[in-house]
């Protein structure tokens, strides 16, 4: 068994649009060039897609899937509350790295992540 | 506008970690960063890490994730694999005009697709499902 690598990670919507509108314009992830529904981070795509749409349960990622790395966690998140986003209690400081959760619009945790450690 | 520079790492959760390491460094063969001691497991792939935890140890209710899609050099070979040790998979495997998908759990429930595309890569070197005109227009012809 080998895995290569991870080629993308589906993310649940009913509103594919909306939520391809708020990776874009309140997050500035990168678009892909041919798919519509697809959004880089980094090296790291992002596919939205719609269950319903092919008969199965919508259910929004809970448990923080997604780390994302910014350069300060504190800044990214008062950035983001000043746009609306919700987010779910206090940052966590690991005593490595800080951590925000907040959710997407359709209620997808995400995480915004900063190792402050260096590696080691 | 605020930068996002990476994704650091996918949080997978679980409800036991041994369990975790037994899909994704045995079955799968990643390779564990962490050590057998810790609490929680990190696996790598060769882009993104991929960390487990317990979000019951935290006091949080465990719900499983869905796809995580792993590129595998043959879809079939790898699930037969998957399949004869115990992995359970949803239906049959796709073929969506550029790439072949698969979709199993890890011993969690979590989603996981075995894929591959096979068609040209694009420009870009990616691009992996079709584009929402493509899909509306095979979806009406079907």
């Amino acid at each position: 068994m080998q895995v290569e690598r991870l080629d993308f990670v589906a993310v649940p919507s009913r509103d594919a649009a909306a939520l391809r509108a708020f990776y874009m314009d309140v997050l500035g992830l990168r678009p892909d060039d041919n798919a519509n529904f697809e959004v880089w981070i980094g090296d790291t795509c992002l596919g939205i897609w719609e269950p319903e749409r092919v008969g199965l349960e919508f259910e929004p990622q809970r448990n923080g899937p997604l780390a994302l790395r910014v350069s300060d966690v504190a800044e990214a998140r008062a950035e983001l509350e000043g746009k609306g986003v919700e987010f779910l209690g206090e940052t966590l400081d690991t005593g490595v790295c800080h951590m925000a959760v907040f959710r997407d619009p359709d209620g997808n945790d995400l995480i915004l992540h900063r190792r402050y450690k260096p590696y080691e | 506008m605020i930068t996002v520079e990476r994704v650091d790492f996918i949080s997978v959760p679980t409800r036991d970690t041994g369990q975790a390491r037994r899909f994704y460094g045995g079955l799968l063969g990643l390779p564990e960063s962490t050590t057998p001691e810790d609490v929680y497991a990190e696996f790598e792939t060769s882009n993104v890490t991929l960390g487990t935890w317990e979000p019951e140890r935290d006091g949080l209710p465990f719900a499983p994730t869905a796809g995580i899609a792993l590129r595998v050099p043959d879809v079939e070979a790898a699930r037969r694999e998957l399949e004869a040790a115990g992995v359970q998979f949803r239906g049959e495997t796709m073929d969506t005009g550029v790439c072949h998908m698969a979709f199993c759990a890890d011993f969690d429930g979590n989603g996981v697709i075995l894929h591959r595309r096979y068609a040209e890569p694009r420009p870009d070197g990616m691009g992996h499902t079709e584009s929402r005109e493509r899909e509306d227009a095979r979806r009406e012809a079907s």
